[in-house]
């Protein structure tokens, strides 16, 4: 099952982290201080933090047992439930990306109908977007890898210019801290946790990696510094909006950016929703890279037609979900399945993998 | 063995006989009354000098000891002078401008006599890449003239000169160049493998070269970097660079090359590391402009008006209000122009095209906003784009540019700044995917590369440049050794 990569198509360690970082920061940055204020209040940036601690552990689990294993997710499935059940778990994965993709997508565009183009037509937007992620997956994982550096590099302006913010925001508003029991904080980094998920990905693409072991502290960075926007983001936010107001807004990140002026622009939004397309198109592509390649792996499909075929699943089920209830179900259904996944299947897998090879070494020995 | 003479003599019949129908082909037989030997000169009067027979062969062979063949190495005095049995190789050297002698009665050895007419013009000013500071030198249409120019900057044994010949029918020389030693063999490997492999008839200049040699010809992006200036050469043949010369072409190609090399004009080595880089980020910044203006200004105007201020909006707004056409329109007519009165400039006369520019520029700009065609602001955008897309040093890129609006203005009037989001975002994948010679093309952008920034968007002093470009991969990664950690002064030591 491990199939060999040529050196030639694999990555730097270093980059890593902007995988990493790009895969958690989607569309769900715009939006996660109103889920996670909910129930923690403004004490909610402590359970960012929680959730960001627990996402570095479920890192060094994942590293753990890819080194174990010695491959990716299927080798990691074959060695602990055997070839036969570990084919069928591992296919089950094509579908948790496809649903990510569509996911995203949806949830992308639907900002942008609401921000900026009421009229925008979900099929033609998605069309083209979906021809430009195949573009991207058929220049190979590097490309892939290049487009989540972009990604990050060049709409980093906009994390800065978060700066004119400051003097608007009163940050009186976090105090008194401490005014809400721990199983709210609990109930809050779990909301926070649909915000930081993405990094499982590293699953998939871990054989792509030149020198893996290098790339841990990469990972562990990216990791770092998503939850340091996610924050910094944060607070903003509740200094920026009155706890009851960020109630009432979907997207406060979004709401935010109102308040930016320059001399030449007045509503920054639009130019924030536009550039957040590059910010959520390696999300969508690696998501796609790892559906094929993973329909490579056990149904060895080539990349070639699987990726063409899963993009216009996609570009189906994304145009068909309309309104704003489905759009919702759908995100929730997502992050639950994401959350499912990272936090009780990765841990027993993590168990699973242990025991397999103690049980082996035992094999060995006798 | 027989049969192969026989085919052998054949041929050369063949050969006698397809020359005879040619005017310039000339056959004179001259005996000389000394040794009473009569031999035959034959050549292609358009490719010999005339001169050369008149004055170094033709007096010695009448009138020296001439009796066979091979006395002819001793007698005339001409460094080019072969002696030959192959009789293969008489068509090659004849259309090469030599001089065929046979002595009557021996004709299966012979002799060839360089006496090649060189016509071409001198090394002249450079056009294309002019610079006011440094040499003044650019490349000709000879081969061996433009190799001469690189061999007086590089004189040592290590510079190597392979030769290659490509074209059915144009025969051209192709000259590959590098350090050995320095240069990664792999990249001389490539560039030979490649122009070996090249099936085309007819190859007159460089430029086919690039295309054919790329590593993806579907792309606007030129992928090989051509220059004229032999200073240039000479520098990237430092840094580990192959260089390809072409026989009757005043443009050299250097791979493997990157993007920002296309936006780094070779004065910038001239000036001081402060300057220069000044001027590569403006440079840059031209070209970003000349892409997006015009396309931002659609978008906005179509879509998005209540991004601009109020104040701007006033300005914008008076400037559009009796013009009848959407903003698309506007900017699509002013574009073409632009793009009509560029090639109509290209070929013509300086002279005329000088008037041409004025007419154009100011007549039917002045025109078009008081007919109330177009407004005054989107003239002003279009003429600096126009003006920035002039400002990059190599002429291929800036054609590129121009080439890369369009699509961005029909994005921008479908989905107004996300249009152009995603418009971006398919040129960023391209550049992503594109090699040159197998390298990275948007390096040391992407792979990020930190040690190569330092001669990227800016250009950092001569100090900081001692190594090699990582992009290369070469065998000596140093160009020259760091000297032994000095004392650091403090202020008043001496």
């Amino acid at each position: 099952m491990n199939s060999n990569v040529p050196d030639s198509k694999k990555i730097s360690p270093f980059l890593v982290f902007f995988l990493i970082h790009t895969m958690q920061s989607g569309v769900g940055i715009l939006g996660f201080q109103r889920f996670i204020a909910k129930t923690a209040g403004y004490d909610a940036w402590m359970s960012i933090i929680l959730s960001g601690l627990f996402v570095h552990i479920l890192l060094w689990m994942m590293f753990k047992m890819l080194k174990i294993a010695d491959g990716d997710m299927t080798s990691i499935h074959t060695f602990v439930l055997g070839k036969k059940i570990g084919k069928i778990f591992s296919s089950f994965f094509i579908l948790y990306f496809c649903l990510f993709t569509v996911a995203i997508l949806r949830s992308y565009i639907e900002v942008v109908q609401v921000w900026m183009f009421p009229e925008l037509r979900t099929f033609w937007f998605a069309l083209v977007f979906h021809i430009l992620v195949i573009y991207i997956v058929f220049g190979g994982f590097r490309t892939v890898a290049g487009i989540a550096f972009f990604s990050i590099i060049l709409p980093f302006y906009i994390a800065v210019l978060f700066v004119v913010i400051i003097p608007y925001a009163d940050f009186t508003n976090l105090l008194p801290i401490f005014d809400h029991s721990v199983k709210e904080l609990l109930l809050a980094s779990r909301d926070m946790s649909f915000t930081l998920l993405g990094f499982e990905t590293l699953l998939f693409f871990y054989p792509f990696i030149q020198n893996p072991e290098r790339s841990k502290k990469w990972a562990h960075f990216g990791a770092l510094y998503t939850t340091m926007l996610c924050i910094y983001l944060a607070i903003l936010a509740f200094g920026f909006f009155p706890e009851a107001q960020l109630q009432k807004n979907i997207w406060p990140t979004l709401a935010m950016w109102k308040i930016i002026k320059l001399p030449f622009v007045e509503r920054f939004e639009y130019i924030g929703v536009s550039n957040w397309g590059l910010v959520i198109l390696p999300n969508i592509c690696i998501c796609l890279w790892c559906a094929s390649r993973l329909a490579k792996q056990l149904f060895s499909i080539r990349q070639k037609t699987s990726v063409p075929a899963i993009a216009i699943l996609c570009l189906i089920a994304t145009s068909l979900i309309s309104t704003r209830g489905q759009i919702n179900i759908l995100t929730d259904y997502t992050g639950k399945v994401g959350f499912y996944f990272n936090f009780i299947y990765v841990p027993l897998l993590f168990a699973g993998t242990l025991i397999a090879k103690k049980v082996r070494n035992r094999e060995k020995h006798t | 063995m027989f049969n192969l003479f026989k085919n052998k003599n054949h041929e050369k019949e063949n050969l006698d006989k397809l020359l005879a129908k040619s005017d310039d082909f000339k056959c004179i037989e001259y005996f000389n009354n000394k040794t009473n030997v009569s031999f035959t000169l034959k050549f292609l009067a358009t490719l010999v000098d005339s001169k050369t027979i008149q004055e170094s062969v033709l007096p010695y062979l009448l009138e020296e000891n001439f009796k066979q063949i091979e006395d002819a190495k001793q007698i005339i005095p001409l460094a080019d002078i072969q002696l030959s049995e192959d009789i293969s190789q008489i068509e090659d050297k004849l259309f090469t401008g030599s001089v065929l002698l046979t002595v009557s009665g021996k004709e299966n050895k012979f002799c060839f006599l360089g006496a090649r007419k060189e016509i071409g013009r001198n090394v002249s000013l450079p056009e294309v890449e002019f610079s006011v500071i440094g040499p003044k030198e650019s490349f000709v249409e000879s081969l061996d003239q433009n190799l001469n120019l690189i061999r007086k900057r590089v004189p040592v044994k290590e510079l190597i000169m392979e030769k290659l010949t490509v074209g059915t029918l144009s025969k051209t020389k192709v000259a590959i160049l590098y350090i050995d030693g320095i240069t990664n063999p792999e990249n001389v490997n490539t560039v030979r493998q490649r122009i070996e492999d090249i099936e085309f008839d007819e190859i007159t200049d460089s430029s086919y070269i690039v295309q054919i040699i790329s590593d993806n010809q579907n792309s606007p992006f030129p992928q090989l970097l051509d220059t004229e200036r032999p200073d240039r050469i000479s520098a990237i043949l430092a840094e580990g660079k192959v260089a390809i010369f072409v026989d009757g072409s005043p443009h050299a190609l250097i791979g493997p090359t990157t993007l920002v090399e296309f936006f780094s004009s070779f004065e910038d080595y001239y000036l001081n590391w402060i300057l220069s880089s000044f001027f590569r980020l403006i440079r840059l910044f031209a070209v970003v402009f000349s892409i997006l203006v015009t396309p931002v200004y659609v978008a906005t105007l179509s879509y998005h008006y209540e991004l601009i201020p109020i104040d701007l909006m006033n300005t914008l707004v008076a400037s559009r209000r009796a013009i009848p056409f959407p903003p698309i329109l506007e900017a699509l007519f002013l574009e073409l122009t632009i793009e009509l009165l560029r090639e109509a400039g290209a070929r013509l006369p300086t002279k005329v095209g000088q008037t041409i520019g004025i007419v154009g520029g100011i007549v039917i700009g002045t025109a078009s906003v008081q007919a109330g065609l177009t407004s005054n602001i989107l003239l002003i955008f279009i003429a600096l784009a126009a003006l920035a897309s002039f400002t990059t040093p190599v002429y291929r890129i800036g054609n590129t540019i121009r080439l890369l609006r369009f699509p961005f203005l029909l994005f921008a009037e479908v989905w107004g700044l996300l249009g152009i989001v995603v418009c971006f975002c398919f040129l960023l994948t391209h550049l992503i995917r594109l090699t040159s010679l197998g390298r990275p093309y948007l390096e040391p952008l992407y792979p990020p590369r930190m040690q190569d920034l330092k001669d990227a968007f800016i250009r950092l002093s001569f100090d900081k440049q001692r190594k090699r470009p990582f992009l290369l991969n070469t065998k000596q990664p140093n160009r020259f050794h760091k000297k032994a950690a000095k004392y650091k002064k403090d202020i008043e030591d001496e």
